[in-house]
């Protein structure tokens, strides 16, 4: 049928209106008026002569400013456009088309699915964070060679050196160097050789003590364990460090400084990828990490308290003395926020310790000789003097007075997540 | 919205350009843009972007019409995908080679740096195309051709002579990129061109910069001169790191004084004077626009952008006392629930959650008032002071073009790089 004769049928006049037509070749404006017909707009020049038939089926609402309304059509490679500024007219084409989606409820039901459907994929991925991240990373940890795993570790180590590495005690970050240094370095490789006999584990383990008055330790993927003055101030025996070294060797044997690392880069993929592309987004991504995170490391540190207590039965110390110095370090305590008060977290993994460690007499892991020299590690070291733990900087605050990974490594800058890597928090 | 402004009498608006838009529809459109990206951790944000150039592209007139954006946000969330199916073997394999090569060091990580963001400025220039070609005016598309793989590697040139003269080569270098992108824009068959030129825009940028950055090269000299040399260079020799460390502060301690006097001059000035700098600035790009016969002249006014800066201040002063009193009352409520609760646990999530809460609040807070006041206010600011001569030619320009993918766009986003 021809769109200009449709007139056939209709009584009334079809409404016609003034535009301003662009015919997509060139950007001349044309005044033009319009005529709504039955099946199509019929768009005639300033001397009457047609310009141009467009469909009312091909008809595409485009942006225009309030009180515009600007047509295109469908499929056209030429952009030619139709502008109609009166109102009435505007809604006479509208009426007639049903493509328009007048009022915009199709364009509202469109967004409202764009909504629904991100929402949808928010869940799924938080429910692949939970639940799937952990699984893969548990799957993929054995199938990293350890030389990956050790080049990994020396790595982080730097990173993690230079960032506690706090230069103002007037000593070197490392003990057990110097008169009174190598005769604690002695015990502490005899006692860390015990604790190596009774594990057997399958890669060599190196144990540092360094100079930092918090009571922490924690293992990089590789087997290097840093333990902190701060711990050997604090134990009372040699079998409450052995204690805590066993946990760490724990998580070494667990290879849980690797799947670690695997957890956070695959939930930097998630998150940091995927979603979050927004300002303040980073502090939603990183609220979501740190919570997982200490999910994840709940159960972690839970294994590695059994790992502690099955090495040091074997050893034939006491394997209730790593929850004997949480329990006391925990209790100690007199800084931080009142509202952190409790930590319910302690107090169920030296409860769940000590239900799994039958109670009894054990001779000491070291003697008493060398136990004295183990407390003397650090010995030439003003840091005792001048900075007593209670004073400690931020971290050690957190450390000592928290006990889940969680809150340390929200404490602590983002690169250094590798301090959390190690899983290793007290 | 005022009728008025839709029913321009074309002769009235001949060379003239304007801007229509409501800015209460604005904020309206980036508030609610942005709780949903909040809601759907930040999908939403392809179309609110959407909604965003819609709206500013639309309400912009140039000699009696207005621009029309006709891009579509499933195109930017398809670039985006491309860009991050290019982007994560990318940042895997910059991964793997800094493991295997058991360097987390500098040099890796500076080749990283500098691939990123070579990545970053060819997204951009993408971006622009994609922009462009979205950009229809009386029927006709804008275009940009030229290669963005060299204007990536002349931006990155660019931008390290700028920091190697301090700053000083910035007009000439800016006029240099413009003037490639503008010799590969056009607008239909009207070739566009940038004729600003870089000395102009040093002479009106000598006297900030003497001002942002000449304390600090005071200071700099004024420390150089309080060191002892050959003192320094024979500790150096020595190895004794901490030694050296303890003789650079006890020559250097004098002169504290002064360095903190010079940056804080330094700082002041930098705050004072930005508005001035993107005054100048902004003038200086619009006036070199030519596209064909058509010149474009900015009148734009440094108090007028003086003016949209003071209203930022005025407006992240109210967030912030809004922000502080909806904190008040959660920490009030907070130490409410701890009290009958008692349980840790419990209270550090509320906290956590409280806090979390609050930042985004705050950053979103913050972002969509510099949307809406400056970046928005600029937009309109040089739209209405700008004019056009030769605008006959915007009659008889002839069809050319078509439009390109959204990749460089989802580049940009995956890379954090963009702009409007």
């Amino acid at each position: 049928m021809t769109l200009a004769t449709d007139s056939s049928a209709a009584e009334i006049a079809p409404p016609r209106g003034a535009a301003i037509y662009f015919d997509g070749t060139c950007s001349a404006r044309n005044d033009v008026e319009v005529e709504a017909g039955t099946a199509g707009l019929h768009i005639f020049g300033a001397d009457r002569r047609l310009l141009d038939e467009w469909l009312y089926a091909e008809l595409r609402r485009q942006a225009s400013p309030d009180g515009v309304l600007r047509l295109g059509r469908s499929g056209e490679t030429l952009l030619a456009r139709l502008e109609v500024r009166d109102p009435a007219f505007a809604a006479a084409i509208e009426d007639r088309a049903v493509t328009l989606d007048r009022g915009g409820a199709a364009e509202r039901r469109l967004r409202r699915k764009v909504v629904i459907l991100s929402l949808a994929a928010v869940v799924s991925l938080m429910v692949t964070a939970i639940i799937g991240v952990p699984v893969i990373a548990t799957r993929l940890t054995p199938l990293v060679p350890i030389s990956v795993e050790q080049k990994l570790g020396s790595a982080v180590e730097k990173q993690i050196r230079s960032t506690l590495d706090s230069k103002n005690l007037g000593a070197a970050f490392s003990c057990g160097s110097g008169a009174s240094g190598a005769a604690g370095q002695a015990a502490l490789d005899k006692l860390v050789g015990k604790l190596k006999a009774a594990a057997a584990l399958p890669y060599p383990l190196r144990v540092e003590v360094v100079r930092r008055t918090e009571f922490n330790a924690f293992a990089l993927p590789g087997g290097h364990i840093y333990a902190f003055q701060g711990l050997i101030d604090r134990a009372e025996s040699p079998d409450e460090v052995a204690g805590v070294l066993a946990h760490e060797m724990g998580h070494v044997a667990h290879r849980d400084g690797t799947r670690t690392v695997l957890q956070a880069a695959g939930l930097s993929f998630l998150f940091g990828m995927m979603l979050g592309d927004f300002v303040g987004g980073g502090a939603v991504v990183i609220a979501a990490k740190t919570v997982l995170r200490s999910s994840y490391s709940r159960r972690v540190e839970a294994a590695a308290d059994a790992y502690s207590v099955a090495v040091m039965r074997r050893a034939g110390g006491d394997p209730r003395a790593l929850a004997t110095i949480l329990a006391r370090v925990t209790a100690n305590k007199d800084e931080g926020i009142k509202i952190f008060e409790d930590h319910p977290d302690t107090k169920d993994r030296v409860a769940a310790i000590n239900a799994m460690a039958p109670a009894g007499a054990t001779v000491p892991l070291l003697g008493a000789a060398d136990w004295a020299a183990l407390k003397q590690i650090c010995a030439p070291s003003p840091a005792a003097a001048t900075a007593p733990p209670g004073t400690a900087t931020t971290i050690g605050t957190t450390a000592v007075s928290g006990t889940t990974s969680g809150k340390a490594s929200a404490s602590e800058p983002e690169p250094a997540g590798g301090t959390n890597a190690g899983g290793g928090q007290k | 919205m005022a009728t008025a402004a839709v029913f321009p009498s074309p002769i009235a608006a001949a060379g003239t350009v304007r801007f229509l838009g409501d800015e209460a529809a604005y904020w309206r459109l980036r508030i609610k843009g942005a709780a949903l990206v909040v809601v759907t951790l930040g999908i939403y944000r392809f179309w609110l972007a959407t909604d965003v150039r819609r709206f500013l592209w639309s309400n912009t007139e140039i000699s009696g019409d207005t621009l029309e954006y006709n891009g579509l946000a499933t195109e930017l969330l398809v670039g985006f995908l491309f860009a991050i199916a290019i982007l994560v073997p990318l940042y895997m394999a910059l991964a793997l080679v800094a493991l295997e090569l058991d360097m987390v060091a500098l040099k890796p990580v500076l080749t990283g740096f500098a691939l990123v963001a070579l990545l970053g400025e060819y997204a951009l220039y993408r971006a622009r195309r994609y922009r462009l070609t979205r950009t229809v005016f009386r029927g006709l598309r804008f275009d940009q051709h030229g290669s963005p793989w060299r204007y990536a590697i002349y931006a990155i040139v660019c931008w390290a002579i700028v920091i190697v003269t301090l700053g000083l080569a910035y007009p000439w270098t800016q006029a240099f990129l413009e003037r490639f992108k503008m010799r590969n824009t056009s607008y239909g068959d009207l070739q566009g061109r940038f004729e600003g030129s870089g000395l102009s825009l040093f002479l009106r940028g000598l006297p900030l910069w003497l001002l942002i950055v000449g304390p600090i090269v005071v200071a700099l000299g004024v420390l150089s001169a309080k060191i002892d040399w050959d003192t320094l260079s024979r500790l150096i020799d020595k190895g004794d790191d901490a030694e050296t460390g303890r003789m650079i502060g006890q020559m250097l301690a004098p002169g504290i004084g002064v360095s903190v006097a010079a940056l804080a001059a330094s700082f002041f000035a930098l705050l004072l004077l930005y508005p001035l700098f993107q005054a100048v600035k902004l003038r200086w790009w619009i006036s070199g626009l030519r596209f064909g016969d058509i010149a474009v002249t900015s009148r734009l006014r440094v108090g007028q952008v003086y003016r949209v800066y003071l209203r930022l201040i005025l407006y992240l002063f109210l967030l912030g006392l809004l922000a502080g009193m909806m904190g008040g009352m959660t920490v009030f409520a907070v130490v409410g629930i701890v009290r009958l609760a008692h349980n840790a646990t419990l209270t550090q999530v509320a906290a956590g959650v409280i806090s979390v809460l609050l930042y985004v609040v705050m950053m979103l807070g913050s972002s969509t008032i510099y949307q809406v006041i400056v970046a928005a206010g600029l937009w309109r600011l040089g739209a209405e002071t700008a004019a056009l001569s030769g605008e006959a030619a915007l009659d008889g320009v002839r069809a050319t073009g078509s439009a390109s993918s959204a990749l460089g766009e989802g580049l940009v986003d995956a890379l954090g790089v963009g702009g409007i």
